[in-house]
């Protein structure tokens, strides 16, 4: 029972959000499954109560102001919310010269908005109970970039500068904000992204060999930082950036 | 030799065509006529039009060259014809100085989605647009130089500044972005001003109570114990827009008296 209170986790429908989903229910919190996929978030929401835990799920668009107040309303209805964990993103592969204004838009609004109104949204429960904590799913590409990428290193690498702001903002509220910077990991977007590629297997090593452990992360690893973000064990760090890149990041900055 | 001539006056920008945006008042001004000094032809762009015009007549009064542009940024078929409207006029384009902004304070959970979109659009992909114009003009002409103007709060958190200081973070790794993405041709760089004392800085101020104790708590937080100056966020604009840099692309420069070094 590391994490007590109600967790709100974006994008859990799936992949790395669905795993810690899982993880934050494991760690004792009653968890608030919110994905514009409704029919997965329903999935994710049952396995979690079949297990044991408490569970709901929500259909929720990010970009959506009223989504999102109605996920934080139901989250609300089942205990005090002492978690957001932002985890709904899409990614993007086109240059600058390349990339659509509705592209643009699509990615800046779910990566950078999307968080933005959830925080907005939550922070003020976390407040009026007492404190509470949010762990945004930031990325490499927000702290280094690779070409192609325009939009998605543009929304992550706002994504980072939000979070201090709200932490800054929010520290004599007992309400914490930090960002998990993951590289590839073994799931969710990386598994589709990897799969049309025409050698899918050399692609992954290609990837995993960028970084100096040779290898693509796991969302375990993505998990075991989120829940540690998300207790009590880092009540003292807020503002901050974890890598779990394998030292990607670190070659590069 | 106070006084004496300057008899070896290098020109670092000779027959540049630069389109700054903004620079109808404050840093963009600044930038303009130093600019024109060195050589350039300047595309002054703002969405106040007496300002742009008044920029370019000071560049006309000292020899320069320029026109002006009517635009707001955070329109995209503004931002495009911005751009068409320089390589009509002059043929070609060498320097994007996007340095129009807006800048609007306000705590997270206070900040309207009508603020957001508007600060994300001025600040981020109004930059995104103009890259996106401008780019296939400054490949086509040899290459170029783009100066992207981010902000302290940018770089670190701050109280009050969610939208702005999301954008600024986000035109940082947009900058780097391109960089890389142009590297062989085309040069993007970030200047992050700290505080500068600028008509806007100064309309702010007018709405802060206490605003003179504001302004020494402020000085005491800076490194070298003052304010900047447009003039200052200019030259470090000039050197970025010459080939005085030409090793120079994905870097963010600070004009902020060593405000980002302390914090």
């Amino acid at each position: 029972m590391t994490i007590p209170g109600v967790a709100i986790v974006t994008g859990g429908a799936a992949g790395l959000g669905e795993a810690i989903a899982h993880r934050l229910a494991d760690e004792g919190a009653a968890v608030v499954v919110a994905d514009i996929d409704a029919a997965g978030a329903r999935r994710v929401a049952d396995a979690l109560t079949q297990s044991g835990a408490t569970a709901a799920a929500v259909p929720c668009d990010v970009t959506r102001g009223a989504d999102v107040e109605q996920a934080t309303q139901v989250a609300a209805g089942l205990g005090p919310i002492r978690v957001l964990v932002c985890s709904a993103a899409v990614e993007s592969r086109q240059s600058v010269i390349e990339c659509t204004d509705e592209e643009w838009q699509r990615v800046l609004d779910v990566d950078l908005k999307g968080p933005f109104l959830c925080m907005k949204a939550a922070i003020p429960h976390m407040v009026a109970n007492g404190g509470g904590t949010v762990v945004a799913m930031g990325s490499t590409l927000g702290l280094i970039v690779a070409p192609g990428h325009p939009a998605y290193c543009a929304a992550k690498g706002g994504l980072v500068n939000l979070c201090k702001q709200a932490a800054i903002e929010h520290a004599g509220d007992n309400v914490r904000v930090n960002v998990v910077a993951p590289s590839a990991t073994d799931t969710g977007l990386f598994i589709r992204f990897s799969a049309e590629a025409p050698d899918p297997e050399a692609l992954r090593q290609r990837i995993a060999d960028l970084n100096p452990m040779h290898r693509l992360g796991t969302a375990r690893e993505v998990c075991d930082a989120v829940a540690f973000l998300a207790s009590d064990a880092a009540s003292y760090t807020s503002g901050c950036v974890i890598p779990i890149d394998g030292a990607l990041a670190a070659r590069r900055m | 030799m106070t006084g004496a001539p300057v008899l070896n006056f290098q020109r670092l920008l000779p027959d540049k065509v630069a389109l700054i945006t903004g620079s109808g008042s404050g840093q963009g001004r600044a930038a303009a006529q130093l600019f024109a000094d060195h050589g350039a032809r300047v595309v002054v762009v703002d969405i106040n039009d007496e300002g742009a015009a008044e920029t370019v007549q000071l560049l006309e009064e000292h020899g320069g060259e320029g026109m002006a542009v009517h635009a707001d940024v955070s329109s995209r078929p503004d931002v495009d014809r911005m751009v068409a409207a320089a390589v009509e006029r002059y043929g070609r384009l060498d320097v994007l100085y996007n340095n129009a902004a807006v800048q609007m304070s306000g705590r997270l959970v206070d900040c309207t989605e009508e603020d957001w979109d508007l600060t994300i659009a001025t600040n981020l992909s109004a930059i995104f647009w103009a890259c996106r114009a401008a780019l296939p003009h400054l490949l086509e002409d040899g290459g170029g130089s783009i100066i992207n103007t981010a902000s302290t709060l940018g770089l670190i958190g701050s109280e009050g500044y969610a939208a702005y200081g999301a954008a600024k973070a986000g035109l940082v790794l947009l900058t780097k972005q391109l960089a890389v993405e142009y590297g062989p041709a085309v040069r993007a760089n970030v200047i992050a001003p700290g505080s500068i004392d600028t008509p806007r800085f100064r309309k702010v101020l007018e709405k802060t109570p206490g605003a003179e104790q504001f302004v020494d708590g402020l000085r005491r937080t800076i490194p070298v114990g003052r304010l900047g100056r447009a003039e200052d966020v200019a030259a470090i604009a000039l050197f970025l827009a010459s080939d005085q840099s030409a090793y120079v692309s994905g870097a963010v420069v600070p004009a902020d008296g060593g405000l980002a070094a302390l914090r």
